[in-house]
């Protein structure tokens, strides 16, 4: 190794960067812990966790200070740490053999994890009256705004803007037809309500039609709520205004319009994750055990169609006992609308596996070494 | 590597899908439209249609549309729409008819005394007639029921030429006391716009 890449490598083999690494973690494990008492599991999970920097906001301005790392950074620096330091000291011997596994178990662990985070949206639910079929999942906390291109003879165009391009004077190209999406007015949260229940008529809001106009409320945090956004969208086309419109993910019904000859629908929704089935909910049922309201059973008889696996059948889902379907696992997770909707949990995660190998190898690791040691010293003993 | 993980971090989340969907069918609501809220549709009620009134093709809004014809060319417009909850209050909903005639609003006192009270399948139910001002040039009058069911609010709402609706009335008020609440299992359509929270099965 030449001298420069020697001085650049060394630091990160460095232990005290480990030391460093796992404190700045215990800090965030602690702060997040405190936090997510305001600000819900989820959110504490991304401010904390999956960020790369924890921000401080100047009071009265949007100017955001990075003032802690995340746990990307967190994660990565010890990630790499933990390898430049097997690459530096790395000997093949079977000396070595536990700490090698266990480590490569450590490191198994954090390239899974973070590989799961970046590109796999873990978590929807299916939302089914009875008798509906549906061959989509949506998400938990995040809307989109869809532009739907309705002028196919058998498909849909959609085109997904995701929830963090959405803010006052946003601009998006969209890539077909030279459509350009401007963001006029957007509120994280909004409320619905009559335009008689306005404080003033100038009070700020969003004509979402003429019974109901969108109020811009406090985002919340809590377990059991969803922010609601609303927003004011102008679509141009070759920088020529084609007209606006108010959306608000509490009134999901899809506004259309015009553009190039084709006609065209605009929707603000929870984020859909479309699948290549559709399940049916034929019959959900909550049983109670004789004479009382306590729950003995929640269970989902749904119908499976999958053309193009030749695939139409009939599934039960209820309590530990999901659906596992084509890298899709649908689990029972609620009801609605006395007792006539369920709620399907939707989980999808190719990599479910590595915890578990990761661990394996870890305890493995452990194990070797540790019974290493153990057989040595008991050896010294027996000598003596 | 670091550079690598923060760049796929950073970039995953902003990115615009573009993709192709087999044809839903999704009903198309018009801004600008009559009505402005999704109607409540996971608890239907069920009508006698009087006779003589045309069936006319259901709207995103309308769980019910009729068009009754006079003698002349004249005709009225007959609506029924469900909303969640209070649907704003009796008072507003009143009143926003009113001012579809040009009329002034209603206090709590003035519209304690021109709503008739009363009761359709046990679900408290007003009953209200506005007419245009005298000397409207295009005189039109509403017969209006709004019907407080368990957590829907039903708007049944006759629209018309004041000669045709006085000769409508007592068909309308028949074809309000015909309302049925109860709902046979299995005919749910799609999820109310406002709902209770759902319930996790975790919750018992």
């Amino acid at each position: 190794m030449t001298s420069e890449l020697s001085r650049w490598f060394k630091p990160l083999t460095s232990l005290k960067l480990t030391i460093c690494c796992l404190a700045c973690a215990m800090v965030l494990v602690f702060i997040g812990t405190l936090d997510q008492v305001h600000i819900g599991v989820y959110e504490a999970e991304n401010r904390y966790f999956k960020s790369l920097f924890l921000f401080f906001t100047l009071p009265g301005t949007q100017f955001r200070i990075p003032w802690f790392p995340g746990g990307y950074i967190v994660g990565t620096l010890l990630l790499t740490n933990l390898i430049a330091a097997h690459v530096a000291r790395f000997k093949l011997s079977w000396k070595k053999a536990g700490i090698l596994l266990l480590h490569s178990g450590l490191i198994l662990l954090l390239v899974g994890q973070l590989f799961a985070d970046i590109f796999i949206d873990l978590e929807s639910q299916m939302r089914l009256d009875q008798g509906q079929t549906k061959n989509y999942s949506e998400s938990l906390y995040h809307d989109e705004l869809a532009i739907i291109d309705t002028s196919g003879a058998d498909a849909d165009q959609v085109i997904s803007l995701p929830e963090s391009r959405l803010y006052r004077g946003s601009r998006i190209e969209l890539p077909v037809d030279s459509l350009e999406v401007v963001i006029q007015e957007y509120y994280p949260n909004a409320a619905l309500v009559s335009p008689t229940q306005l404080p003033s008529p100038s009070y700020p809001h969003l004509p979402i039609g003429p019974m109901a106009v969108a109020v811009q409320m406090e985002k919340t945090y809590k377990e059991n709520e969803r922010n609601q956004p609303a927003a004011t969208v102008s679509i141009l086309q070759n920088g020529n205004p084609i007209g606006s419109w108010s959306v608000a993910a509490g009134f999901p019904r899809p506004l259309s319009f015009q553009a190039a000859g084709k006609n065209f629908q605009i929707v603000l929704r929870p984020k859909r994750f479309y699948k290549p089935f559709a399940i049916q909910l034929l019959q959900f049922r909550h049983d109670r055990y004789a004479g009382t309201d306590i729950a003995k059973n929640f269970s989902s008889r749904i119908k499976l169609t999958d053309p193009a696996k030749h695939e139409d059948r009939e599934s039960l889902i209820f309590m530990n006992n999901p659906l596992r379907y084509r890298g899709y696992t649908f689990f029972q997770a609620g009801f609605d609308n006395d007792d006539t909707t369920t709620i399907l949990q939707v989980a999808q995660n190719p990599s479910w596996l590595v915890p578990y190998i990761s661990c394996a190898l870890i305890v493995l690791g452990m194990l070797l070494q540790f019974g290493m040691h153990l057989f040595s010293f008991v050896k010294r003993r027996v000598i003596a | 590597m670091l550079a690598v993980a923060l760049a796929l971090v950073s970039c995953n989340n902003d990115k615009v899908e573009v993709y192709r969907i087999p044809k839903e069918g999704i009903k198309v609501a018009m801004q600008n439209g009559p009505e402005g809220l999704t109607p409540a549709r996971g608890n239907p009620a069920h009508w006698t249609k009087p006779g003589g009134w045309k069936e006319q093709p259901l709207s995103e809004m309308r769980l019910g549309s009729f068009k009754v014809d006079g003698s002349s060319a004249a005709s009225a417009d007959v609506s029924v729409i469900a909303f969640p909850g209070e649907a704003g209050g009796l008072i507003s909903n009143i009143n926003r008819w009113r001012g579809q005639l040009q009329l002034a609003p209603l206090n709590e006192d003035q519209l304690a005394q021109t709503t008739q009270r009363t009761e359709v399948d046990n679900v408290p139910t007003y009953l209200v007639d506005f007419q245009t001002a005298e000397n409207d040039p295009k005189p039109s009058r509403i017969l209006g029921a709004v019907l407080q069911a368990a957590n829907r609010t039903w708007f049944v709402k006759m629209t018309g030429p004041p000669d045709l609706i006085e000769s409508q009335r007592q068909t309308f008020l028949e074809f309000v006391k015909s309302f049925r609440f109860t709902s046979p299992p299995g005919t749910e359509s799609s999820a109310p716009a406002v709902s209770t929270k759902p319930k996790s099965t975790n919750d018992e």
